[in-house]
């Protein structure tokens, strides 16, 4: 495989954010990984310390030239992520522009970070340079429910408004969506949160399909930092082998996260000692020692189509009197909710939706 | 495997030097890999052009401050290479010095990067930095390095001249207290073409090896020269493709491939020996 991805990102000297997080996993997976550090820290902001450096717009675009006036300014793949200065944002839209122009089928990965939880936590003036000129310029997104809404200026309290959200984004530009976490209720119960995405696609005759899947995702207690940026990632591999298939994409990249999440959570647990919350050092992803689930990652959830199942089949299956057909159809929907749930399948019931 | 590295050295943002030649094989390893960056250039100064910025002494000692301040300065290894500022240096020196006084047992690997071929390639006034200052850096109370090894020399071998001769040399302190050293020899085969970032490569396996054979300098020898000899190799291979028929490969060509290489990193066949002298 020969495939160039450029990552513009932060560079830790401790842990796993930005640039550390996303370059040894698409690295292990073959992907030829060209960086750009954005600022270099000793590690991310979430410790009792932090210092280092940041790089200006004008330095990032002195990088370019060099890359440039070596003619080797060909990738097939661009990631960005957290990014705190309006500038260096701009320069890293017109260096994008400039990429698409030497190759049209580059795709540009781009995880718009604002904020969460309700609240923005990078200046206010970056807002306008994401919807204006940043995601019109991508081809994959993966907002949360706080960056999507706030970007499509329209609030998601149903599935059916997190469709319309989606489409709304794919009309600003990129064919695909992921929305990577939500508050909407899961089928599962409080457990698990919902993650939603959706992929456009024109079709040989010219007629445009999408493709909505929906993921029940297990929660963890407990706040990971770097995440987001291995997600992005490893999002950005998984398309790159299943272009036409956003399920198996995200079915993919969501079990790369369970496995990396675990280890983790696991490891700190054990280090900070029983009944202690972890510190931040204690919580650094497992990166290294999560090699082969990044290599080849068990599918440890399953994604659902949206709409679910359809209303004759409800019916059917709360009545029990159902086809072969259906039957088989009801099964791999049960066997669908056992392996995200993990319980055993005779005690699933699938309930009205 | 809990080993933690703190590599200080170059970042190109394409290619395979310094850092970037370091790190993801150590990661594929199973070594963490704490990195401060040295530089931060578009390329290697191999390329026709080159452009980007250098960390100065006091912008390094920032970075160290904060993982300080943190209360994690703890390292198992350090691995240095090139550099071009004696006052950078020095300050790698004070940081080495302080982090061994936090573990005692820490390991430095050092490329001591001055030149090749009877020509110094970086400024003079480091040679007495790295002899009186980097080199003799090592466990608490005696000045003695504990391994070497001459990386290629102009000696002649015993299998022709489409090889080159490296030495190596470890001091090995015995169960019952004598000191002794392994020494040993290996023919390396020559091959043609201007390769960078393969002595950082070879610093960062030797310390993955040594890590794995910290009494068997043989055996660490042998691995490290067998892993540079299957990157090096399909690096050739590719190379020579891409320029086509005749033509000599160019310096971008000629980037290590490095993530093609991932087998033979985390499991080297060993293709070449070395002997015991």
């Amino acid at each position: 495989m020969e495939c160039r991805v450029l990552s513009i990102q932060s560079h830790v000297v401790r842990g796993y954010v930005g640039n550390k997080s996303a370059s040894f996993p698409l690295q292990v997976l073959g992907f030829e990984v060209d960086s750009i550090n954005s600022v270099q820290f000793s590690n991310h902001t979430g410790y009792s310390h932090w210092k280092g450096q940041v790089l200006t717009a004008d330095e990032l675009h002195v990088l370019y030239e060099g890359i440039k006036l070596n003619k080797v300014h060909q990738y097939d793949y661009v990631l960005t992520g957290y990014t705190r200065d309006t500038s260096f944002l701009e320069m890293v839209v017109d260096i994008i522009q400039e990429l698409k122009r030497a190759n049209p089928n580059l795709v540009y990965v781009c995880d718009p970070v604002l904020g969460d939880h309700g609240s923005m936590y990078v200046p206010q003036n970056l807002y306008p340079v994401y919807k204006n000129k940043v995601v019109p310029v991508a081809d994959i997104i993966t907002p949360n429910q706080f960056e999507a809404e706030l970007l499509t200026g329209k609030n998601i309290t149903t599935e059916k408004d997190a469709v319309e959200v989606m489409d709304l984004l794919h009309a600003m530009g990129p064919d695909t969506v992921v929305i990577t976490s939500s508050d909407l209720p899961s089928r599962l119960g409080d457990r698990f949160l919902v993650s939603l995405g959706s992929q456009r696609k024109v079709r040989p005759d010219g007629s445009r399909t999408t493709q909505r899947v929906r993921m029940e995702v297990h929660k963890v207690d407990a706040v990971f930092v770097g995440t987001g940026d291995l997600f992005a990632a490893m999002l950005l591999a998984w398309t790159h082998h299943y272009p036409d298939d956003l399920k198996m994409a995200c079915e993919k990249t969501f079990s790369v996260m369970h496995h990396v999440i675990q280890r983790t959570i696991s490891y700190a647990h054990e280090l900070a000692g029983p009944g202690r919350r972890p510190s931040p050092p204690q919580l650094e992803l497992r990166m290294v020692q999560s090699k082969a689930d990044i290599e080849d990652p068990a599918i440890f959830l399953k994604s659902f189509f949206c709409p679910p199942i359809n209303t004759s089949t409800r019916r059917a299956l709360v009545l029990k009197r159902i086809s072969p057909r259906r039957q088989s159809a009801c099964d791999r929907i049960t066997r669908d909710l056992c392996l995200v749930s993990g319980a055993p399948a005779c005690s699933i019931h699938p309930k009205v939706i | 495997m809990e080993c933690r590295v703190l590599s200080i050295q170059s970042h190109v943002v394409r290619g395979y030097v310094g850092n970037k030649s370091a790190t993801f094989p150590l990661q594929v390893l199973g070594f963490e890999v704490d990195s401060i960056n040295s530089v931060q250039f578009s390329n290697h100064t191999g390329y026709a052009h080159w452009k980007g910025q250098v960390l100065t002494a006091e912008e390094l000692n920032v970075l160290y401050e904060g993982i300080k301040l943190n209360q994690v300065n703890r390292y198992d290894y350090i691995l240095t290479g090139y550099s071009r500022d004696s006052s950078f240096l020095e300050t790698v020196v004070d940081i080495i010095q302080e982090l061994k006084k936090a573990n005692p047992s820490l390991v430095y690997v050092c490329d001591p990067v001055m030149g090749d071929h009877g020509a110094m390639y970086v400024p003079e006034y480091l040679l007495p930095v790295y002899r009186d200052k980097v080199v003799p850096l090592s466990s608490s109370t005696q000045l003695i390095i504990k391994t070497v090894v001459l990386t290629s020399t102009d000696l002649p071998s015993k299998r022709g001249d489409q090889f080159l001769v490296a030495l190596g040399s470890q001091n090995i302190v015995k169960a019952d207290g004598t000191k002794t050293s392994q020494k040993i020899c290996m023919d390396m085969p020559k091959v043609d073409a201007v390769f960078v970032g393969t002595g950082d490569l070879f610093a960062a396996m030797l310390l993955a090896w040594t890590h794995h054979h910290p009494k068997d300098l043989k055996a660490a020898c042998e691995k490290t020269a067998s892993v540079m000899h299957h990157v090096i190799r399909r690096t050739m291979t590719y190379a020579n493709e891409m320029a086509g028929p005749g033509k000599r490969p160019s310096p971008a060509q000629l980037e290590l491939r490095m993530v093609q290489s991932k087998a033979d990193i985390e499991n080297p066949a060993v293709v070449l020996e070395a002997r015991v002298l």
